[in-house]
């Protein structure tokens, strides 16, 4: 959908464009869309019935607060040219020093245009709610922090009389002529919530088809739909959210599976984005239905098929009873285990991932390890967007072979398609043309689109292939632990194992001897290399790679049965123009091949209780006897 | 289920003020308890406690987790305290028995039935305890890593030596461009609440005042270097809690705890910000860090910037020599 659809479909925002056009805003993009909805506007005042006149359902009109004093704003300052100017800038143009490098790029306050709100489509937020618990919770996915325990609340609030009274400036929250609140009345109607049962999740995905939902985010809500064509306001790139990783969602206020918050975004839009609010024609009850079907998605404690969105019966059922994950507290995201197990399996080990293998009763709770992403930002070019912020990795073995399953949502199925001049082995590419973002600079006045801006690039990178390659070391029994080769490929005398597949079908064996060494093929072992599955769909890549347990000894990783194998993953997503060195990187995991119970357990079990049960007759024995003594006395 | 909150830097403080909260309040509806006829038996009352300190508070309160290898040697510790509490004297000490001792003496129906069911089940509880301790279970490894190595006499760095005992921060001067440590460090944020500018409408307090001069004029380019480099694994309030900071392990240093940057020297920060990840010795994990060799990517001037950046906004000083 494109912007200008987006405002015409929109009272909401029609109203705030009305504002702007007023108000000889510094408003740039939003010219023809301005027009087109004054056009329409002007057509609904000519029928008497502004659209704006009625309230949706479920929200109250709230006055406008008055302005705060002038001691607040000052004491607001001071935290501001503390805390927030490094990234929102000293006029609040949202072009701090750090905000060339960022995407999404730090909110331009000067136009009032704020995300997360409870206010109707297109208005100011509630300066004491919303804002206050932007700052409070921050805005997960972006680099905003949670500012609890770092401000006092009183320091939040003066910040926020700082931002609203200085720095908002084309708009104001005391003008009595422009602005009007209305606002979603959301602990009540959360009072009276529809609960998550499975005919509500069933109903909530039929919705998200009606309501044209899966067109930006997806068949499956993994931001697939239009991933790479959506623009906020100021013309930066945006993506729609991953209905996947509630977490990330910004306005999740650290409770991402609570479902309240998306009613609330879907109720209210998100402004300055073509996330229009949906209250105008959805009932109360709908949204109820839509949220609990969105935040069903949310990864749980099963991966649950939804079968590209066509949810029946069965799938709703599962995913109402699937339990939410372990959310960390210390950085909002799941909980993080290191080590990732990998079981026997009996004959052939799977070649898909249907098989009933990976989720039978063996495994607790669940097989899968979630792996966290960071940016490659050690070396050049560094990475300062991670598209892909974590893999799921699961495995299993059998006498011969150890399999493992990776599955990743991705926006975006990237092949190259232009020639590239370098070899698949190199990695040092600076000569080539990739080079990391630059860093911006320091800016006294705002110079408008800032073209050179990371967020500005995000469409415009040449696309190379999505990749995914894990690395072993070599010859690990022979490494005194914690000692282990460099996990960025590899040092010198400490060689890796390194298995890199790429979406143009390639999967082959490199050995790693430093982050600035070029890859050495391992032809031999390329050959022993299986790719089971390779499918991007829906959002999500699904790859299947297989090797041989023992290898050579001396050339590849050598598995045994037991032992805490160190590996770590990279992650490229082509078309945020990753390549070589530029990639994500996940911090040092274990795999474990687990082997069989050993029968010692067994016996050494029985022969403690047998142990046990002559303790106790040693102690009946004594103190009956004891009995006796004192009975004879 | 919500919790007070742990307070940042503050938390065994805390855990040791919370326990011994909970201790007096036991201790009060113990007495309290008493002094209305029904007191709790000392022997449930034991119980109770070290189950409250070992299964509960430890176990679920406690965050980032404890090792099971910790709580164990909590939990032999608080069962050793429990005791001498229930034998301080003869009288404590055969209340404290009764219980035990009426079970396995006692010739009521209801003694016989908890007698065997005990017998029973004990026998299979020790069991199946052995059992699961025999299983093969892969826990992660414990690997402990030394934070703050022993740094090296020199380090040289895009091509200059520097002698880690003499070298100094050039940027530490006064509006004059005068070296002057005490001027820079008056300068500071304050350490109360929130860490702000002492005065923003102060040219020598406020970096981004357009007179700024000196000091923090210098300040404001280092947070700058910092927040296009540093933020998104140390955070935006360098409390190492960046955008990418969950991704990595060693997790990213905390500077505005008291253990980091504020009990080190300047040129110790210069030597492991130039050097990075990579340049650790041995203990301090090289091959695990993701610390960018900052050479790579800073001029010196840059890193010097930077660090005096990380003192001024998290307002502590560098430890000297004297």
């Amino acid at each position: 959908m494109s912007m200008e659809q987006t405002y015409i479909v929109n009272s909401g925002t029609t109203r705030e464009t009305m504002n702007r056009l007023e108000m000889d805003s510094r408003w740039r993009l939003g010219a023809p869309a301005s027009l087109l909805a004054l056009g329409v506007l002007m057509v609904g005042v000519g029928l008497g019935s502004p659209a704006f006149a009625q309230e949706a359902e479920g929200f109250v009109t709230n006055t406008l607060p008055g302005p705060p004093p002038a001691e607040q704003v000052e004491a607001g300052k001071r935290v501001y040219f503390t805390k927030c100017v490094w990234c929102h800038g000293v006029n609040g143009s949202g072009d701090g020093p750090g905000a060339d490098r960022l995407w999404p790029r730090p909110r331009n306050f000067n136009a009032g245009t704020f995300k997360i709100r409870h206010t109707a489509s297109g208005e100011l937020p509630l300066i004491d709610v919303d804002l206050l618990q932007t700052v409070t919770h921050g805005l997960p996915g972006s680099a905003m922090p949670s500012w609890e325990g770092i401000l006092s609340e009183d320091q939040r609030r003066d910040v926020l009389a700082f931002v609203t009274t200085e720095l908002v400036q084309e708009r104001s929250w005391q003008d009595e002529e422009f602005e009007e609140l209305h606002v979603l009345e959301l602990d009540k109607l959360a009072a009276a919530a529809v609960p998550a049962s499975a005919e509500s999740i069933k109903r909530g995905s039929e919705l998200v088809i009606e309501n044209k939902c899966i067109e930006c985010h997806g068949l499956e809500g993994r931001g697939d739909g239009n991933a790479f064509n959506l623009k906020d306001d100021w013309g930066f790139s945006i993506q729609p959210a991953d209905w996947h990783k509630c977490w990330n969602f910004r306005g999740s206020r650290q409770d991402a599976y609570n479902v309240k918050n998306i009613f609330r975004t879907f109720s209210t839009g998100i402004n300055g984005t073509p996330m229009p609010s949906f209250a105008d024609n959805t009932t109360v009850e709908d949204r109820w239905h839509i949220a609990n079907y969105v935040g069903s998605l949310c990864e749980r404690d099963t991966d649950v098929d939804i079968a590209g969105g066509q949810v029946t019966d069965e799938i709703a059922a599962t995913l109402a009873s699937a339990k939410p994950r372990g959310i960390d507290p210390l950085t909002d995201k799941p909980k993080v285990n290191f080590v990732i197990p990998s079981k026997f399996a009996e004959g052939e080990l799977p070649k898909d991932e249907h098989d009933p293998r990976w989720y039978d009763e063996r495994w607790e709770k669940e097989g899968r390890r979630i792996v966290a992403i960071g940016g490659q930002i050690t070396h050049k070019p560094r990475n300062f967007v991670t598209r892909i912020d974590d893999i799921w990795v699961q495995s299993l073995y059998n006498e011969t072979h150890v399999t493992m399953m990776f599955r990743w949502d991705d926006r975006t199925k990237s092949i190259q398609e232009d020639e590239v001049d370098w070899d698949p082995y190199e990695v040092n590419l600076a000569d080539y043309g990739i080079v990391e973002q630059e860093p911006g600079g320091s800016r006294f006045d705002d110079d408008g689109m800032h073209p050179d801006s990371i967020a500005a690039k995000q469409t415009s990178y040449q696309v190379f292939n999505d990749g995914l390659a894990f690395q072993m070391p070599i010859k690990f029994q022979e490494l005194p632990p914690p000692r282990k080769p460099r996990y960025f490929w590899g040092d010198e005398g400490f060689p890796v194992d390194i298995a890199k597949w790429t979406a143009d079908g390639n999967l082959l064996a490199y050995e790693g001897t430093g982050w600035d060494q070029d890859l050495e093929g391992r032809d031999d072992f390329t050959e022993q290399l299986k790719l089971e599955k390779a499918e991007w769909k829906d959002g999500r890549w699904t790859v299947i790679i297989s090797r041989p347990l023992k290898a050579d000894y001396e050339a590849d990783t050598y598995i045994e049965l037991g032992k805490y194998i160190p590996i770590n993953f990279f992650v490229w997503d082509g078309h945020n123009g990753d390549v070589g060195r530029k990639m994500g990187v996940s911090a040092f995991y274990y795999l474990v091949l687990e082997p069989p119970i050993p029968s010692e357990a067994k016996w050494y079990a029985g022969l403690a209780a047998v142990g046990l049960v002559i303790v106790e007759g040693w102690i009946l024995t004594r103190r009956s006897n004891r009995r006796k003594e004192l009975g004879t006395k | 289920m919500k919790w007070i909150p742990l307070v940042e830097g503050q938390m065994p403080m805390q855990m040791i003020a919370e326990l011994a909260i909970c201790i007096l309040f036991f201790s009060t509806c113990n007495y309290l308890l008493k002094k209305a006829g029904v007191g709790v038996p000392k022997f449930w009352a034991g119980i109770l406690v070290w189950c409250f300190v070992n299964l509960f508070y430890l176990k679920y309160r406690i965050y980032p987790p404890i090792p099971f290898s910790v709580r164990a040697i909590y939990g032999t510790v608080s069962a050793c305290g429990i005791f001498m509490w229930v034998s301080g004297s003869q009288e404590e000490w055969l209340e404290f028995k009764r219980p035990i001792i009426n079970v396995l003496d006692g010739n009521t129906a209801f003694t016989k039935v908890l007698r065997t069911a005990l017998l029973l089940l004990l026998p299979i509880g020790l069991g199946a305890f052995a059992y699961n301790s025999l299983l093969p279970s892969f826990d992660e490894p414990i690997e402990l890593r030394t934070v703050h190595p022993a740094p090296p006499a020199t380090t040289k760095v895009h091509g200059k030596t520097y002698v880690l005992q003499t070298a100094q921060q050039p940027y530490r001067i006064d509006t004059e461009g005068k070296y002057d440590p005490a001027y820079s460090n008056a300068h500071i944020v304050d350490q109360s609440m929130g860490r702000l500018m002492k005065d923003v409408n102060s040219s020598e307090d406020n970096p981004w005042d357009p007179n700024a001069k000196g000091y923090i004029k210098h300040v404001r380019e280092g947070g700058e270097i910092f927040f296009q480099n540093c933020h998104f694994c140390h955070g935006d309030n360098l409390n190492g809690r960046g955008l990418w900071a969950f991704a990595f392990n060693p997790i990213p240093a905390n500077f505005t705890d008291a253990g980091t940057i504020a009990q080190l020297q300047e040129t110790f920060v210069f030597w492991r910000v130039a050097k990075g990840g990579i340049g650790l010795p041995g203990e301090g994990f090289p091959w695990a860090s993701v610390m960018p060799p900052w050479e790579q990517h800073l001029t010196v001037d840059e890193i010097w910037k930077v660090i005096m950046f990380e003192y001024w906004h998290t307002g502590y000083y560098p430890r000297t020599w004297d």
